[in-house]
């Protein structure tokens, strides 16, 4: 008893206090992975872990708080009366350059999408026949009430534009997240 | 003096642990989840001074 407590204390102290011939034999590489070096290494993994998932954190805090979320000027689209039912009318927002199709389904049923095409960007067509949003260029269709691919090369659904009524016009306020 | 595998064992059980948290957070994520994916940040953080704490105790118990 009285040993093992001296040999605990000496532990790691040169020259190490046993009495044998052969514990220094391969004396260069003994101490290259030893346990402890091997516990150093895990606790390095475990603070390469917490450090990886920050980003994570930090998006998923912003997304929380609504510190980056955006804002989207209203803009008019046309007026009810010059839109008949079934007709569509193309038109941009948010910007200048982001073309956007509104399609006016029913008396009070409106429905507008970004209409570059999920795919490869190729303007996207209301096709009255065929009561689809058609992309000429690989013939992707759309389902017109939710924007989801319905056939052809598109996966993704086309990014919806939130739109409101008022005073006989038709605006639209928003563009609707998008969704993978 | 008798070799002990106790902190080995705690800090695999600690990475154990990140895996698992890491990959909840990831999959939080994708589904919009934001404060789960918070929660599991949180966890992974904490988690390391806990493999700090283990290291140490360890290493002074010799």
């Amino acid at each position: 008893m009285d040993q093992d407590q001296e040999q605990k204390s000496k532990n790691g102290q040169i020259p190490f206090p046993e009495d044998n011939y052969t514990h220094n034999i391969r004396k260069m590489g003994e101490r290259k992975l030893d346990r402890r070096g091997f516990m150093k290494m895990m606790v390095g993994a475990a603070g390469v872990f917490a450090v990886s998932t920050l980003p994570w954190g930090t998006i998923a805090f912003n997304e929380l708080t609504g510190l980056k979320k955006r804002t989207y000027e209203p803009k008019k689209i046309a007026d009810q009366a010059s839109l008949k039912v079934g007709d569509a009318i193309e038109f941009s927002y948010p910007g200048e350059h982001d073309s956007a199709l509104l399609v006016r389904l029913g008396n009070d049923e409106y429905k507008a999408y970004q209409n570059a095409c999920t795919h490869l960007k190729c303007p996207v067509f209301w096709s009255q026949e065929d009561g689809e949003l058609l992309c000429p260029c690989h013939h992707g269709m759309f389902d017109v009430r939710t924007g989801k691919p319905t056939a052809g090369p598109p996966k993704r659904p086309l990014p919806e534009i939130v739109l409101k009524t008022e005073n006989g016009s038709v605006y639209a306020t928003g563009v609707k997240r998008y969704e993978t | 003096m008798k070799r002990s595998w106790r902190g080995v064992i705690a800090l695999s059980a600690v990475l154990f642990l990140n895996i698992v948290c890491t990959q909840l957070t990831v999959n939080a994520f994708f589904y919009d989840k934001f404060r789960l994916v918070l929660i599991y940040a949180a966890c992974n953080v904490l988690l390391f001074p806990v493999s700090l704490w283990i290291y140490r105790k360890e290493r002074d118990r010799a």
